[in-house]
């Protein structure tokens, strides 16, 4: 077995063990990203030599030697960051985002800085200014996205873990395409200090792995608190070390009465009732809850969340305008994608003074409800289970037909944005050669819980394997 | 159609945007669909109904009043091509 193929539990051991060095570690995953990058394309840019001078610095940190990948909306200081869009340029931030920061202290290698959809928006990562991403398991396909890079280099093998960051469904999606574990944590868990901004009241970062017990020790160092966010909350305490000595005994798993009547491909309405099985076996009570669901508000603060891009202190630029109308003009008009200005325009046509009652306010409204229908739900469950997705991920260049459709998609995870709740998207098994995943929704803070959870299904499951379709 | 062209390419050129025939075709599609989606809250009624913020935040929390200066102003300055001396440079705001 080579080293690359090793989760990351197994990784720590290993070197603390001495098995094998960090350098050969660092070897065995740029070879792995050598012969797969050009196929599958997860990166927007590659920093093995970083990692290969953050070798020779000392750091006794759990992550100590292990090499990583981050989205490329985490700001990394002196390294090129562009969030997929061409308006940040060649754009090097002068400080890091705080989720970097904790891992680069305990001792992580960053060996790049994973492909997106430009400003996290959409759900394929075809929409980046630098190219698509291409899912490991078959080529074809897409990786899912926003977060598509960070999930298809987990998956591939490039490194045993990654950061992403979830608007929508941006981890938990992608995850479920790619086959690898992704956790959107709650709102406020997780510093988003250094995060390149989408809808602010939604965005959390949270990490992708081959292993639930992965994830553990990824939120057990990012999940610490962060004087820089003011929406990062001091007085939770949280303890992620893994247990065995865990069960599901008597624990309620509601499944979503509204969503009984969509449609799902049938591998995930097949993976929905095995996993149902393993919960029953594990003693779980399953049972139903009612949530009518709404979506959307993302884009009333992307519009202004974008505003910020004014084209003088960093990122694309024009020198010879008029005046500082028409250099506006002209450099967002070139720098940013189309999708990202339909939702700029689209937010800004909400939060007009005329509609801005009609819809902005409305929205938000909805948006209490949505969060009071979930409290009531877990008055009554301890977990929902329920699709990341009701379709396998699609071939590329096939998605953007319809954009309804892509909104229904949304409605499996979005919901748990908006009233700010932890999201474990889990690997169930192979349909062919495609992986399918599920979500496992918990109540505000519930987040060591549902990962426990994710550990007892992992049991039934086996880990997802390696996928090798990107080798040249 | 709730919005024509028109009207999507001036809110465009409020956010400081020049879009392409294409663009504009398929933004006034986005938007209207959208539009319609978020009719659906007509149906609720949310007259009592508070708008969201999170439970936990009952007040913004705050830092000392005291000025910290950016360690790196240097790494900022040198991000930008319109500088002059510490400031960043734009171009004329007053017509003439």
């Amino acid at each position: 077995m080579e080293l690359y193929e090793l989760n990351l539990w197994h990784l720590i051991m290993g070197l603390q063990e001495k098995k094998f060095s960090a350098s050969e570690l660092y070897e065995s995953c740029k070879k792995r990203i050598d012969s797969c990058e050009e196929n599958i394309h997860a990166l927007i840019t590659r920093t093995d030599d970083i990692a290969a001078n953050q070798l020779n610095e000392s750091n006794s940190g759990i992550l100590s030697g292990i090499p990583t990948i981050i989205k490329d909306n985490l700001c990394t200081k002196g390294i090129k960051t562009t969030a997929a869009s061409k308006i940040l340029g060649d754009w090097r931030p002068p400080y890091d985002a705080t989720a970097w920061k904790f891992l680069r202290n305990s001792g992580a290698l960053l060996m790049g800085k994973a492909n997106m959809d430009e400003f996290a928006m959409g759900g394929t990562c075809e929409k980046s200014a630098y190219g698509p991403t291409h899912n490991p398991n078959d080529l074809s396909r897409v990786p899912g996205g926003s977060s598509g890079g960070s999930a298809a280099a987990v998956s591939a093998g490039y490194v045993p873990f990654s950061l992403g960051s979830d608007t929508g469904g941006s981890i938990r999606q992608p995850a479920a395409y790619c086959g690898v574990y992704g956790f959107k944590p709650t709102y406020g868990m997780v510093s988003r200090y250094g995060l390149i901004s989408y809808g602010s009241s939604l965005d959390q970062i949270g990490p992708f792995a081959r292993t639930v017990r992965d994830l553990q020790i990824i939120m057990s160092i990012i999940s610490e608190y962060d004087p820089m966010d003011s929406s990062c909350f001091r007085e939770k305490k949280h303890d992620f070390t893994y247990n065995e000595n865990i069960s599901l005994k008597g624990k309620r798993v509601a499944l979503v009465k509204e969503f009984q009547d969509f449609t799902l491909e049938s591998p995930i309405s097949e993976a929905m009732k095995r996993t149902q099985k393993i919960l029953e076996d594990e003693g779980a009570i399953i049972k139903e809850v009612s949530l009518p669901v709404i979506a959307a508000l993302a884009m009333s603060e992307a519009h202004t969340n974008l505003e910020r891009y004014d084209v003088v202190r960093y990122g694309y630029t024009v020198n010879d305008s008029a005046g500082i109308k028409e250099m506006f003009e002209r450099v967002r008009s070139e720098g940013f994608g189309s999708e990202v200005k339909a939702r700029i325009i689209a937010g800004t046509c909400l939060t007009e003074p005329t509609r801005c009652e009609e819809y902005y306010v409305a929205a938000t409204k909805v948006r209490t409800l949505i969060a009071q229908e979930f409290a009531r739900a877990f008055g009554e469950t301890d977990f929902i289970l329920q699709p990341a997705s009701p379709t396998l991920p699609g071939k590329i260049g096939d998605s953007g037909h319809d954009s309804l459709k892509e909104y229904e998609a949304d409605l499996y995870t979005l919901p748990v944005n908006l009233a700010g709740l932890p999201g474990l998207s889990f690997f169930t098994g192979y349909y062919g050669d495609l992986p399918v995943g599920l979500q496992l929704i918990g109540a505000r803070w519930s987040d060591t819980e549902l990962l426990n959870a994710g550990v007892i299904i992992e049991r039934h499951t086996g880990s997802p394997k390696i996928a090798n379709e990107g080798v040249k | 159609m709730k919005l024509t062209s028109e009207e999507v390419n001036s809110i465009a050129l409020e956010s400081r945007l020049i879009l392409t025939e294409n663009e504009l075709d398929r933004t006034v599609l986005y938007i209207n669909n959208f539009l319609d989606m978020l009719d659906r809250f007509k149906e609720l009624d949310l007259k009592n109904v508070e708008p969201f913020s999170f439970a936990e935040v009952l007040q913004c929390p705050l830092r000392e009043d005291k000025i910290i200066p950016f360690a790196d102003t240097e790494a900022i300055l040198n991000e930008s091509e319109h500088v002059d001396g510490s400031y960043f440079k734009v171009p004329r705001i007053m017509e003439d």
